[in-house]
């Protein structure tokens, strides 16, 4: 993973949290802006739904400001701030599941994904088009994320998109490590399993550039 | 090698969590299983494919969270009691003040008063006046009572009086209503009783009698029908035993006759045998 300005700013931010602390709004606002991302792509990876991602974050920052006065330990803040998120999924995913309509466009995108056009697209290396394939790609990783059962896609993004240490992991979920591990494991099974069901390999992802 | 490694052990070794010793025993064990090491390069396969989605952007919108200020001296809720007491109190004290209130306590006596206090007047006893003795009152009650007494006596009197008479009066009419209805009851029935015993013997003697007259009759005719019947039955008996003799008679005659002739057979059929005897020995 390379490290961008940002992920650097986001490891020495000690003493700004000291400051967030101690109700320095500056502070505070400074550290929303520093991690804002990071948890928006974690919602967003986990509900693959941009307006859930949005409240998430936000009520997870809402959150962070009220209540960053009673972490203890300054050096757990990132698991704290993930624990806080994964809650508010967790709360909005029961919400989700009151309403059992299932959105529209995930059954439309399922049919979409045996279509032939994205098999004939495949192997095309033409830049522009390229880009296109990328996209749908990702579009159908993230799709096979939400396959998941819950608990296993908490791990895989935490572990594969944020990169938390399996010991942070463990943190936020209050579970141990070997759980963690076994989460993780069967949650990469789960999806080599989804993606052959797919028909994606070698040959469609396009090794190389 | 007994050691194996486990999928919690292969995650950590993916992702770079392993060190030292650790490391180097699943290192060995890749080396040692094809499988492993396959299942492995699977998973990493996995992981680049992972890697195509991108973070996506977005810009943190601000966040608001309520004024976390410590709140000014002023606005501290039990200064605010406080106050808000103190200012009643104060208009409580500005009203009695304009309204020239008094209060006062004295001789176990609370006074609240509105201008100036006004002494009250002492109470007047008051003053009875002279009137009957207790003697005249004495007396009055004795003539009134004594009149009263009179009164009473006169009407009771006049009511036993009325009671008297109405009870002799009562008793003389009902003894002669008695009298009267007994001497009719009597005379009554001696007569009826005569009369009904009378009666009650003539049609005992009638229906004694005709019962007689009617057993009599019956007996007669029973005893007539009776004797009929016995002479029928003993002309019947004669009868029969006449027949059974007759019977017996003429089977008894059947039986001789039918003798008599078997002896003649066998009389005749011995004479003839005796009188031809060759004749017979020679014709058997």
């Amino acid at each position: 993973m390379t490290e961008t300005l940002l992920d650097i700013a986001m490891m020495h931010s000690d003493n700004l949290i000291a400051r967030a602390k101690e109700g320095d709004q500056g502070a505070q606002g400074k550290v929303v802006q520093l991690w804002y991302k990071r948890i928006y792509n974690f919602s967003y990876k986990f509900f693959v739904d941009h307006d859930l991602a949005m409240e998430v974050s936000q009520k997870t920052f809402i959150s962070m400001c009220k209540n960053l006065s009673a972490l203890q330990d300054n050096t757990r803040f990132k698991s704290w701030l993930y624990k806080i998120a994964v809650n508010y999924c967790r709360e909005e995913s029961r919400k989700k599941k009151g309403n059992r309509s299932l959105p529209f466009d995930l059954v439309w995108n399922r049919d979409a994904e045996d279509s032939p056009q994205w098999e004939s697209s495949g192997n095309r290396t033409d830049n522009p088009e390229r880009q296109l394939q990328q996209q749908e790609l990702a579009d159908v990783l993230q799709e096979a994320l939400l396959e998941l059962n819950e608990e296993q896609r908490e791990v895989v993004i935490m572990k594969e998109y944020e990169g938390l240490k399996f010991r942070e992991i463990a943190e936020v979920l209050n579970i141990s490590e070997n759980t963690v591990k076994s989460r993780m494991y069967y949650g990469l099974d789960g999806l080599r399993k989804i993606l052959e069901r797919k028909n994606i390999n070698k040959e469609t992802i396009g090794y190389g550039i | 090698m007994g050691y194996k490694a486990s999928e919690q052990d292969l995650m950590a070794y993916l992702y770079g969590e392993l060190e030292g010793k650790e490391k180097e025993m699943v290192e060995q064990y890749l080396l040692e299983h094809a499988e492993a090491r396959l299942e492995l390069e699977k998973l990493k396969q996995l992981r680049h494919a992972l890697g195509h989605v991108k973070d996506k952007e977005v810009i943190a919108p601000p966040i608001f969270v309520g004024d976390s200020r410590p709140p000014f001296i002023w606005n501290a809720p039990y200064l605010k009691t406080i106050l808000s007491i103190a200012a009643s109190l104060l208009i409580v004290m500005l009203v009695g003040k304009f309204s020239g209130m008094q209060i006062g306590y004295a001789d176990s006596e609370l006074r609240i008063s509105f201008g100036k206090p006004s002494t009250p007047k002492q109470a007047v006893p008051v003053n009875t006046i002279e009137s009957l003795s207790p003697n005249e009152v004495q007396q009055m009650i004795n003539a009134s009572l004594q009149q009263n007494n009179l009164a009473m006596q006169d009407s009771w009197a006049e009511t036993q009086k009325k009671l008297n008479a109405s009870i002799v009066n009562n008793l003389a009419s009902n003894s002669a209503k008695i009298d009267n209805l007994v001497k009719q009851s009597s005379a009554a029935s001696q007569q009826q009783i005569k009369d009904f015993v009378a009666a009650m013997q003539a049609e005992n003697v009638q229906v004694v009698k005709s019962y007689f007259q009617l057993s009599s009759s019956e007996q007669k005719q029973y005893i007539e029908s009776l004797l009929v019947d016995f002479a029928k039955y003993l002309q019947q008996q004669r009868n029969d035993d006449l027949q059974v003799v007759q019977t017996q008679l003429s089977s008894l005659q059947k039986n001789t006759d039918t003798f008599k002739q078997e002896t003649e057979q066998i009389l005749t059929s011995i004479i003839s045998n005796v009188g031809n005897k060759n004749s017979f020995g020679t014709k058997y």
